[in-house]
């Protein structure tokens, strides 16, 4: 009986173990493939022969839709995260009596943290959701075997593009995202009377608070998570092959991946800035 | 092996893989001269799909050897393939259009891909095959906003645009329309004149499409490989 019970424990260990094993073996070869195709976007972005007209074109629509039909949405969030946290910033520094560091918390909070983390997930939300769709019927469409057939190559005319747009749509999106932000934060407070100093005084202060490492990672971070968002709806869309995998799920499995590489990429910067 | 040479097209024992309607493993031999037509009747659409990826490189034979301008497909890789390609027209799937693209970008997109022409002189090409297919220009909406006759004739401009050295058609849809069949055989037969190759892969010899088609050679796909026959 105890033999029994043993070898059954045995049993349900080593299912346990080869579950767990094989799970980290498919992490593992996720990520080695991401890390593949990120390195053969860069390596083929490089080479001046990938730039042909229909690439520029798809760059620049894709551009287009990041950093400029996204500005309202942009400038809303901006709006929002303005009036809540630079204002809150504001409020309860001048009640301890703190205003001094209004600068320093604002670099912290907003500069280093947030604006990276609220670019990924509104670049996610305006292109990313539309890549996941577009990309997504690709295969089941049968159009990306019409590329195939005219000599198209997929990861020159799709993928390249919307990974350089969407970084540099990034870096865009963060400017506009922290000037209406701060913009807005300044005028709540000063309408308020939490603050009497002039904008200029208020620029000053954010400036002096930044270092020069703020001036580069920063937006290092954003360009690299525009650029990764991008490369997991890339992949996650051209993985879908078949109609059984139906389209409306690849949209959350596109979501909770470039979650993950957002997070991913700001925990890294965290840890190596 | 000198025909083999001249030719734009040699399948030699080129074994399709799997078929629907035979058990049998078909071998294929076809050679395709430059400035010839060749119409091959495929019973099966799948089947008359696998022709078409086999001779444009898409998919490998399980046996035998495919050439396209004197170079076997399997001896390059992948994205050499890709280019090679681009010295080939295709009109198949004519109802699959990319949803992120207008039509008329869909149409032009391969050959400013491929070449450094100015994109003004490839719209004014395609128009002319636009109106030679019956078009009054070409469609500059989405495939939802399209009409599907009007697909099907993009798609034709689409597989003759930019002067390729083969021509490859096949698309059910096509043989149903009765009155491409004018068209059709006025761009096969230009493309000849300039010393293309077509090859037009059809579900029935009698399709209405291919009526004024002058072939050179015509085939039936059988159990044991391509057969020679006579159009009536």
């Amino acid at each position: 009986m105890a033999s029994t019970a043993s070898s059954f424990d045995r049993g349900r260990f080593r299912r346990a173990l080869g579950g767990l094993g094989a799970g980290v073996r498919q992490g593992t070869g996720n990520l080695l493939l991401f890390v593949s195709l990120s390195a053969t976007v860069l390596v083929v972005a490089s080479r001046r022969s990938t730039w042909r007209g229909p690439v520029w074109a798809e760059f620049m629509r894709m551009l287009n839709a990041v950093a400029v039909r996204s500005l309202s949405t942009t400038v809303a969030t901006g709006l929002l995260i303005g009036i809540a946290l630079v204002s809150q910033a504001v409020y309860w520094l001048a009640a301890t009596g703190q205003t001094g560091l209004v600068g320093q918390v604002i670099v912290i909070l907003l500069i280093r943290e947030l604006a990276p983390i609220l670019v990924g997930l509104l670049i996610f939300g305006r292109n990313g959701t539309a890549t996941l769709i577009e990309l997504g019927e690709a295969h089941t469409g049968g159009w990306l075997r019409q590329f195939e057939i005219q000599g198209l190559d997929p990861m020159i005319l799709l993928v390249v593009p919307r990974a350089l747009a969407f970084a540099l749509g990034a870096f865009c999106m963060a400017t506009v995202l922290l000037l209406s932000t701060l913009l807005t934060g300044y005028l709540i407070a000063h309408g308020l009377g939490l603050i009497a100093y002039s904008i200029w005084d208020f620029s000053d202060m954010v400036q002096r608070a930044m270092t020069v490492r703020d001036f580069i990672v920063p937006p290092l971070k954003c360009i690299f998570i525009g650029f990764f968002v991008a490369l997991v709806c890339c992949a996650t869309g051209l993985g879908r092959r078949d109609e059984g995998d139906e389209l409306q799920r690849i949209v959350p499995r596109g979501f909770v991946r470039s979650a993950l590489a957002i997070l991913v990429i700001n925990g890294v910067f965290d840890l190596v800035g | 092996m000198a025909q083999a040479a001249r030719s734009i097209l040699s399948l030699q024992a080129a074994t399709l893989g799997e078929r629907q309607l035979s058990t049998t493993t078909t071998r294929i031999d076809l050679e395709l001269p430059r400035g010839g037509a060749t119409l091959v009747q495929v019973d099966d659409e799948i089947d008359a799909v696998a022709l078409v990826d086999l001779c444009i490189g898409l998919a490998m034979p399980t046996d035998g050897h495919v050439r396209f301008l004197g170079v076997d497909w399997q001896a390059r890789g992948a994205r050499e393939r890709l280019m090679r390609r681009r010295r080939i027209g295709t009109v198949v799937q004519t109802h699959v259009w990319p949803a992120h693209m207008s039509i008329l970008d869909a149409v032009l997109v391969a050959r400013l891909y491929h070449s450094d022409r100015p994109r003004d002189e490839v719209i004014a090409e395609a128009t002319a095959l636009a109106r030679l297919f019956g078009l009054p220009g070409l469609p500059v909406g989405r495939r939802e906003t399209t009409p599907h006759r009007a697909l099907v004739r993009a798609a034709c401009v689409r597989g003759f645009l930019g002067a390729p050295d083969l021509i490859v058609v096949q698309d059910q849809a096509l043989e149903a329309t009765a009155d491409l069949a004018v068209p059709m055989a006025q761009a096969i037969a230009e493309a000849l004149d300039r010393g293309a190759t077509v090859l037009w892969i059809v579900e029935s010899l009698a399709a209405e499409a291919a009526r004024f088609v002058a072939a050179d050679q015509v085939f039936r796909l059988g159990d044991h490989g391509l057969v020679q026959v006579r159009r009536r």
